[in-house]
């Protein structure tokens, strides 16, 4: 499923292959290329992170004196990028990391994608009281801010990394579902459209057949810009202090530096790496994104 | 809503003098003894009337405390957020006329990349260079310690409140010029294509004043009217760099609260933020509509 | 058929197995609880720790990690739900007689409602504490507290852990640090302190940290920490806890008990509040009265034991009820002496509303202390001003406080001079020190607290009902690895509540144990605890009854 989304060709046909070529990968936009191949990395890295790590990342490590292997330098006593100052392997929990984010990011993109787009096709091609009701929500959706939401849902829950999630899915899915509708408006006026409904095909099968297929690169950009989003709130949250204590995620381990004052002591090793592995991961999807807007509007390309 | 979170707010306060009867006493104060659809009744009828009821945690009224935050939370709202749109309609109408340069192939990647950045994260890195390292800039705060502004209009016109405005508005400006900059580029690339810019060029005016003349005015509504969006934005954005910075703002005050337990108060400084990002919603919205005519919602 | 007899035969086999292995019940899964590792990086290591090695005995060990709120809402208002605990009591002034800590963590009447949240009952623990509490003669005291110590270490009603060492930084170019105070158990940040701090130069305003928010400005309201480093300064008490940790006149210039329920103190001359108006013995009276009242229900627990108030002349007595060693320190150097002026018509006047004196906030704070009330800004800073007029004159020109959320926005400060005084630290100490090899203007001092750090059994949940239990669970615990592996050295190992920072009470004989696997293992096989499967079990015929 991870694979699909993120757009790793399997070389297999049927249902994926003519998916794919639905959305329409924009494979020969440079940037979008290099975004993809970030994706492939991390998502290799996600799986393979039994195999990669060192350690187990939470483990407090201990020398072969008992004394505790706090602060060690990227190299010293064979760890990859240090320890923290409560002897947990850095290396180990940046591979680990790569997890959370990938599964934060992929969920609440797939959610945000499939909400947004379900109410954009809705709306747009039912219109009346349906798209009443749909666009009143979205309204009011557009009213509450993010963050501050996220962070008062955080205080109903238990912490936890699905928080994010959950919370994208329930405000996010606005900006998708306007734009959807605003496509699905136009397109219902095409005349094969007209031609289905003349040929006697139901609501249903228009909308599925012959509507969605042309919205979802659409979806598929507002996915990946989610992907990002995704990522980001959840180091906020984490640096705020609502984050999950019990999963490693960059957020979480930037938290941490930060607590422990890791600037202070120079400690660049383990503030920097999962800022950059955040920064790439989100790039990589405004780089397909920005690929996407130029199959989607190629009056800016030209 | 907020008298569903599952902590009781007494929790705060514990300390080993704390009897039985006061903590009954502090139940019956703040209404919680009482059953949950009373509490949110009562509350509901409260906020109606204007009352945004009493703090758990400072035992002070909400609505003063969240009034008195508000413009410290506005002022680096607006100010990071001139400085972002000045920089990215400039830089961004200069992309458009250099378009396909190396310039521009290089800047794109890196104005994505500053919106990659999670803002505590550049925030923390401005605090290091600049503060720690360098010590161009006080880390923290509005004002220098014990110094005294007799209102917002004093202290903000100070050169004391820019000294420290200048980080905290840095670090959000550097997060915000992203998008004035692309949505400059793009309606540019838009406009220069369009019969008017076209018929400019035959007339055998330079490139440049076509550029500043006729595509740009054109292409600078839409961006102009983003800024409303974007106000509403960067307010809720402003809860983590207020924190870094020590700022005293609105998006501290919430996290506090919520830290806290303090409903009332977490409810308030909230509900300040959707009013802020409400507004500016609807602002945009009439922008939009005054600004291009050919925009009519259905 | 033969599959029946099959399982027949097994069946057999496991009854008999049962039988001949475990004598008891399966123990359950017992949980631990923390806090986060974000905002408590020690208890969180610590815990891990722990967990680690409960684990070798044989026990099924779950970590909960939740919110401060979450735990404090779970251990105080739902005594029955968990098993044990990181927990923490912190240090303060009053703190320095040990009464309040050893009665009213252990003492089986706080057991219900108040801060024996454990639910500890030991009868002849509370006949010694009670005992301690009346007796006057500070020999005869010190002995029934060395009693009470051994009961408790014979008891192990906690697994005690280590007594933090507090730590906080100076700016040694501009505050001379001999003229720098050193409060036993408390630290260098202290009243004594910001009286006598001398400025070597031009700066001569001390400007300090608190991550957290000040929450009231209020002589009758115990509010946030924080809070309370300017009531101390801004209000004078009758005594105050001096730097050795004993009470010692302040406000009153002498006292003297005329018998053991009766004490007479003599007002100070000269003494102005700081809107000039003189401060009186209807002042001291009004300041008791008011606690005694309704109005002040905080204080009202620290005079409960007052009978009656008697004024004459420049005198007031106390009337007790029943003969108290601790009067002088928890309420005679406790309770804020107040304007009457002020607050007579404040209190009247909140006598006919729902609120109390908690919920006043005077716009400009008037007391009598060293220091006057000058400004504050909400979440940004609180100034106050050297009271001249004082008896105990500061040093220092004013007293900044500016609040920092951002401990490492804290350390730049004070390396910049934003700051001069790092008051609020919660990092590692190790990384001041570093600092101040880096940079030789900052003095760092570390001093052993008062407070300590535990885990707390639930005596309400078997098996942490059985001493020799806890025991095993307590001396699994090597101290000296905690010391290292979560204080990172910055901490002293301990066995009482009562600080070795509190030399004179403090019985050094209970800190002598062992300990280890092989000792815990060996008081659990003796207690009849056995271990099967790699599963601890309860002693023969025991029921685990909590099982979930």
């Amino acid at each position: 499923m991870h694979s699909d989304i993120a757009g790793e060709t399997r070389a297999e046909p049927g249902f994926v292959g003519r998916f794919l070529a639905r959305i329409h990968l924009p494979l020969d936009d440079p940037f979008a290329v290099v975004g993809l191949i970030i994706y492939a990395i991390f998502i290799a890295m996600a799986i393979f992170a039994d195999q990669l790590a060192t350690h187990d990342p939470l483990e407090i490590l201990f020398t072969s004196d008992y004394q505790l292997a706090a602060d060690r330098r990227p190299g010293q006593d064979g760890f990859i990028l240090g320890t923290t100052s409560l002897g947990r392997d850095i290396y180990s929990q940046l591979i680990y990391g790569s997890r959370s984010a990938l599964l934060i990011g992929i969920t609440a993109a797939f959610m945000v994608a499939v909400i947004g787009t379900v109410v954009g096709l809705l709306a747009g091609y039912f219109r009346g009281w349906i798209d009443i009701v749909l666009m009143r929500a979205a309204d009011i959706a557009f009213g509450i801010p993010f963050l501050p939401f996220v962070i008062v849902l955080s205080a109903f829950l238990e912490p936890s990394i699905w928080n994010v999630v959950f919370a994208m899915a329930m405000i996010l899915w606005r900006d998708t579902g306007r734009v959807i509708r605003s496509q699905v408006l136009t397109l219902r006026t095409r005349a094969y459209i007209d031609a289905a409904r003349v040929a006697g095909s139901s609501d249903l099968k228009i909308v599925f057949r012959h509507i969605a297929p042309n919205i979802l690169p659409l979806s598929f950009l507002y996915g990946t810009i989610a992907i990002g989003w995704a990522i980001l709130t959840e180091a906020a949250i984490s640096f705020l202090g609502f984050g999950d204590p019990e999963t490693i995620s960059w957020g979480y381990m930037l938290q941490d530096a930060y607590a422990s004052q890791a600037l202070s002591t120079g400690g660049y090793y383990w503030f920097v790496p999962p800022g950059i592995c955040i920064v790439l991961v989100v790039v990589a999807g405004f780089f397909i994104s920005r690929g996407y807007e130029e199959i989607l509007f190629p009056k800016l390309k030209e | 809503m907020f008298r569903l979170m599952p902590t009781n707010p007494l929790a705060a306060y514990i300390d080993p003098t704390f009897t039985e009867e006061q903590q009954l006493a502090l139940m019956a104060k703040f209404g919680l003894d009482r059953p949950l659809w009373e509490q949110y009744f009562i509350y509901l009828k409260n906020l109606l009337q204007g009352e945004l009821g009493d703090s758990f945690f400072y035992r002070q009224p909400v609505g003063e405390r969240v009034l008195e935050l508000l413009p410290n939370t506005l002022i680096l709202t607006f100010s990071s957020l001139i400085i972002a749109y000045a920089f990215g309609i400039i830089v961004g109408a200069w992309l458009a006329w250099k378009r396909d340069s190396i310039a521009e192939r290089t800047a794109i990647p890196l104005v994505l990349t500053t919106r990659a950045m999670p803002e505590f994260w550049l925030g923390m890195l401005l605090l290091a260079v600049f503060s720690f390292s360098l010590g161009w800039f006080p880390a923290g705060g509005t004002r220098s310690p014990g110094s005294e502004y007799s209102g917002y209009f004093d202290l903000y016109t100070s050169r004391d409140f820019l000294v420290h405005l200048v980080l905290p508005a840095a670090t959000l400006a550097i997060y915000s010029q992203g998008l004035p900059l692309l949505l400059m580029r793009s309606n540019m690339l838009e406009v220069m294509n369009e019969d008017f810019v076209t018929m400019a060029r035959i007339k055998g005016l330079s490139n440049w004043t076509v550029v500043v003349r006729h595509a740009a005015r054109n292409a600078l509504l839409p961006v102009m009217t983003s800024f409303a969006i974007a106000v509403g934005y960067q307010i809720q954005g402003n809860v983590v760099v207020e924190t870094v910075f020590s700022w005293p703002g609105l998006g501290r005050e919430l996290v506090n609260a919520v830290s806290a337990s303090d409903y009332p108060l977490a409810q308030g400084a909230f509900l300040m933020i959707a009013v802020v990002v409400v507004l500016m919603n609807l602002l945009a919205d009439l922008l939009y509509n005054l600004l291009d005519p050919r925009v009519s919602h259905a | 058929m033969k599959k029946l007899l099959g399982i027949a035969a097994l069946l057999a086999g496991v009854a008999i197995a049962t039988q001949a292995f475990a004598a008891g019940d399966k123990i359950r899964e017992i949980t631990l609880t923390t806090r986060p590792q974000a905002a408590q990086p020690q208890e969180f290591q610590f815990v891990q720790l722990i967990a680690q090695e409960w684990r070798k005995l044989g026990l099924d060990v779950k970590v909960d990690v939740m919110p401060w709120e979450q735990m404090a809402d779970l251990v105080w208002y739902n005594r029955d739900k968990w098993d044990t605990t990181g927990w923490q009591m912190v240090g303060r002034p009053e703190r320095s007689d040990p009464d309040e800590l050893i009665y009213n963590l252990f003492h089986s009447s706080t057991a219900p409602k108040g801060y024996n949240f454990i639910g500890y009952n030991n009868p002849e623990l509370d006949a010694t504490v009670e005992a301690q509490r009346m007796e006057t003669d500070p020999a005869k005291r010190r002995e029934l507290l060395h009693k009470a110590q051994s009961i408790l270490a014979e008891d192990q009603p906690n697994l005690m852990l280590v007594h933090p060492k507090s730590t906080f930084a100076f700016d040694k170019n501009v505050w001379d640090p001999a003229t720098v105070i050193d409060q036993g158990g408390i630290g260098i940040k202290n009243t004594w302190t910001f009286i006598s701090m001398q400025p070597l130069g031009e700066q001569k305003d001390i400007i300090l940290n608190s991550s957290d928010n000040i929450q009231a400005i209020n002589p009758l309201f115990i509010s946030g920490g924080t809070d309370s480093w300017i009531t101390e300064l801004v209000w004078d008490r009758l005594l105050r806890i001096g730097p050795d940790g004993l009470p010692q006149p302040w406000a009153a210039e002498s006292y003297e008990w005329l018998d053991d329920k009766t004490i007479a103190l003599t007002l100070r001359d000269g003494m102005k509040w700081h809107d000039g108006q003189p401060v009186t013995v209807d002042d001291v009276k009004f300041s008791f009265e008011a606690a005694m009242g309704d109005e002040a229900p905080m204080y009202k627990p620290f005079v409960g034991n007052i009978e009656a108030i008697e004024t004459d002349g420049n005198k007031v007595t106390f009337k007790l009820k029943n003969a108290t060693a601790a009067f002088l320190t928890a309420s005679l150097s406790k309770l804020n002496i107040i304007p009457k002026h002020v607050w007579e018509p404040v209190l009247a006047d909140l006598g006919t509303k729902d609120e109390n004196a908690e919920d006043f906030q005077e716009p400009a704070p008037i007391g009598s202390g060293p220091y006057k009330f000058t400004s504050w800004t909400t979440n940004e800073e609180v100034v106050l001003t050297a009271n001249e007029d004082h008896f105990s004159p500061p040093k220092a020109d004013r007293w900044i406080l500016r609040i920092v959320p951002n401990t490492e926005a804290a350390i730049g400060m004070l390396r910049s001079g934003e700051i001069n005084f790092l008051a609020d630290f919660s990092g590692d100490p190790k990384i001041l020190l570093d600092l101040v090899e880096q940079d030789g203007d900052l003095e760092v001092v570390s001093t052993i607290d008062m407070g300590f750090r535990y885990v707390a059994f639930n005596h309400r949940r078997p098996p942490f009902n059985d001493p020799e239990f806890r025991k095993a669970l307590s001396y699994a615990i090597n101290r000296d690895l905690i010391v290292g592996a979560a204080f990172r050295g910055y901490a002293v190992k301990s066995n009482s509540v009562i600080s070795p920072a509190l030399g004179f009470w403090h019985n050094q004989d209970v800190n002598e144990f062992k300990t280890g696997a092989d000792v815990a293992k060996s008081i659990l096989e003796n207690a009849g605890y056995t271990v099967d499967g790699g599963a601890l079990h309860y002693p023969d015929g025991v029921k685990e009854t909590l099982a979930q």
